[in-house]
């Protein structure tokens, strides 16, 4: 299985998992603000990233995506341990990745809440620098 | 989960939003694009969905039979989902059969650069939406009971204010208060502004309201002491032994006034330099007659600004748990202007100087007291963070912005340090019963717009000033809207909630009980008599936690079960090209 942040023509996707609580209204607050930043990036809205198993992950790289950017609420976690739990899971992911030889800097567990237009902006703009560092 | 997917006609629905979407996203051919997926039988797009007319759009097509599922791209789903799940259900579809793709703030208003970029997204979005939903079970709301009464906790302004609307919507009313007396710090004022009234007279009115409702059950001198249940049945049991059964909670627990720090302009170290709450009670003490210090008439006041607000790291000292209050107080300006306009009425060859940072005279009727202090000849100084007034012997020494940093020394025989407000001692109560704090400590609201008064944690309410700095008008406001929200929650005999909780297939779980470690919510899911996994719906958060670790995928998220985010993942990951 190819896992190069290189997909030929296609450009590098980012997913962007955001929470329904914090991030993904501040993806909102970004787009009120008329802020722009690159369209291969596509935000998928749960309610909290703590549902996914390690193998989520894995199987996005499988399918295409450079890198993830995983938004959690973080302190403002409207559910109690959840970012404990998710932080330990994004642990072990970075473990699964390793094995597989996948750069851990392409999975991102960060924070970003309903206002936080810079960090939401400052994420993106990290990856993506990061991809095209990895593919150059 | 995914049975009814053969039989599932999806109606797609492309908004130009005005052209908020589709003067950047080509919505024609993402419509066009959707119109070839094999169980979408309807791609149309329209000027603007959430009219009337585009619902009607959508439920004809429902009547019709042409479609048994919707998928919506338009603006956020915190705009208009639920428009549109009523819309499902005016034309008796099941509203969870619905899916709303954000195509707006997140497509159209960021990618403005790039359309034929921002109409591929657009269509991966969507058709991740009508992957989603052509997943979706039919899924029905959870009832759970409802108790008619609702608990607050605090008795100041607010939490009275909350318990008369409260009752005066027939809802039974259990009022804990920390103190031995009702009222908080309304105790404390002589008048409020904006319209001067007697603060005496005002809490004398609502507590006479207060003893005289039958409905409304004071415990006085208590604190919630244990704490158990879900919204509709909440189980308290306070310090006095007393044992409380709720549907809802309204939180009222106010604020504290911020304390200088120890030397902070000379605070605790030079007895002219008092605090405005100080200053108001003795105001109080002695209404009439020129205001004294020592024995002595005071005959010049310096009032500054700022102090216990707006605090900077590394410059002012941190509160006691170690972060500075960093948010602005937002109501002591006004209470200051407030004071000065009252000292001047009954002193009026005082002369004050009023120091500030920046002034917030932000509600109605406010700007009135700002431009009535600076009638009454009260100076204005402006200072910055940086350069912050020196306080001396008998003077002030500030570096006037207003007047190009010009170093002035203003007599002051009185420094009154304008002090902020911080959130109640509740981080004991708060843990218990598990309510979100923001970065300021204060209670956070679900949302500061869409749900102002209401809590992540379902039927908790939030009113005055335990969820921000806020005036009488502002908590008495906040009050009414959280009786408001909690009758409208209380008003059946049920409680009606999102069914988005874990849920458990009973043939795949294995018993195997590596999910229970990772519930933190008491009672939400446990082992039935057939050592398989069961939730209870209406303690279960539905954050997930537990659906990570099933390997056999025994649990689900309702609404939002791993095989829907796969399918949405497989769908953004797919290059379709309009």
């Amino acid at each position: 299985m190819e896992h190069a942040t290189s997909l030929g023509d296609k450009p590098p996707k980012i997913l962007i998992i955001t929470t329904i609580a914090s991030s993904y209204t501040g993806a909102n607050t970004v787009g009120q603000a008329r802020a722009q930043y690159a369209p291969n990036t596509y935000i998928l809205r749960v309610p909290d990233p703590v549902m996914f198993p390690e193998d989520f992950y894995l199987r996005c790289f499988d399918k295409g995506f450079a890198g993830i950017i995983i938004m959690s609420s973080g302190s403002d976690c409207p559910y109690e341990g959840a970012y404990g739990r998710l932080s330990a899971r994004v642990g072990r992911t970075y473990l699964k990745m390793k094995e597989k030889g996948i750069p851990t800097t392409r999975l991102k567990l960060t924070t970003v809440c309903t206002v936080c237009k810079h960090a939401f902006l400052k994420e993106i703009d990290d990856m993506q620098n990061h991809l095209k560092e990895k593919a150059a | 989960m995914s049975g009814a997917m053969d039989e599932a006609k999806v109606g797609v629905y492309v908004c130009h939003c005005g052209g908020n979407i589709s003067d950047v996203v080509d919505v024609k051919a993402v419509a066009a694009e959707l119109g070839k997926h094999p169980q979408v039988a309807i791609s149309k797009e329209f000027a603007f969905m959430c009219s009337d007319a585009g619902q009607k759009l959508v439920i004809e097509d429902i009547k019709s039979g042409k479609i048994n599922r919707v998928v919506v791209a338009a603006c956020s789903p915190a705009l208009h989902e639920l428009t549109f799940r009523k819309a499902l259900q005016r034309a008796d579809l099941n509203p969870y059969l619905y899916e709303h793709v954000n195509i707006r703030e997140q497509v159209s208003w960021v990618h403005k650069g790039d359309h034929d970029a921002a109409t591929r997204k657009a269509t991966s979005l969507t058709r991740a939406g009508v992957e989603k939903i052509l997943r979706q079970d039919r899924l029905e709301s959870i009832h759970v009971g409802a108790a008619k009464r609702v608990l607050i906790v605090g008795g100041g302004p607010a939490g009275l204010k909350a318990a008369l609307d409260s009752a005066a919507r027939g809802l039974k009313v259990t009022l804990v208060e920390k103190s031995g007396r009702l009222g908080g710090h309304l105790h404390e004022f002589d008048t409020v502004y904006p319209g001067g009234q007697s603060a005496s007279e005002l809490l004398g009115k609502l507590l006479s309201a207060v003893s005289a409702n039958p409905a409304i059950t004071v415990v006085l001198g208590a604190e919630v002491k244990t704490w158990d249940g879900f919204v509709g049945n909440f189980k308290a049991v306070l310090s006095t032994g007393d044992a409380v059964n709720a549907g809802a909670v309204i939180m009222a627990t106010g604020y504290r006034h911020t304390a200088p720090s120890a030397g902070e302009y000379r605070f605790g170290k030079d007895d002219r330099v008092i605090t405005l709450p100080a200053l108001i009670e003795q105001m109080k003490a002695a209404p009439r007659g020129p205001l004294t210090r020592g024995g002595r008439a005071v005959r010049s006041v310096a009032f500054i600004h700022c102090v216990g607000s707006r605090q900077i790291e590394g410059v002012h000292a941190p509160q006691e748990d170690g972060k500075v209050n960093d948010y602005c107080s937002r109501v002591c300006c006004t209470a200051a202007l407030h004071t000065i306009n009252a000292l001047k009425e009954r002193q009026s060859d005082l002369a004050i100087y009023d120091l500030y940072r920046d002034i917030r005279t932000y509600g109605r009727g406010h700007e009135a007291i700002y431009e009535q202090a600076s009638k009454n000849g009260v100076l204005f100084f402006r200072f910055t963070e940086e350069a912050q007034p020196e306080i001396r012997e008998s003077s002030v020494v500030v570096k006037d912005v207003l007047t190009w940093n010009q170093e002035v020394e203003l007599p002051a025989d009185l420094v009154v340090l304008v002090t902020g407000v911080k959130p109640g001692e509740v981080a004991e109560l708060t843990a218990m019963m598990k309510l979100p704090t923001g970065s300021d400590r204060f209670l956070q609201e679900a949302h500061p717009k869409l749900r102002p008064v209401e809590v992540a944690n379902n039927g908790f309410f939030l009113a005055g000033a335990c969820q921000a700095p806020m005036d009488l008008v502002e908590s008495a406001a906040a009050a009414g809207a959280a009786a408001s929200k909690v009758a409208a929650v209380l008003s059946k005999d049920f409680i009606t909630l999102d069914p988005y909780v874990a849920r458990v297939d009973a043939e795949k779980c294995t018993g195997c009980e590596a999910c229970l470690p990772e519930c933190a919510y008491t009672g939400a899911l446990f082992m039935n008599g057939s050592k398989k996994a069961e939730v209870n719906a209406a303690l279960c958060k539905g954050c997930g936690a537990c659906v990570a670790v099933c390997e056999p995928r025994a649990l689900d998220l309702a609404g939002w079960s791993l095989d829907q985010m796969e399918a949405m993942v497989d769908a953004m990951a797919s290059e379709v090209a309009p």
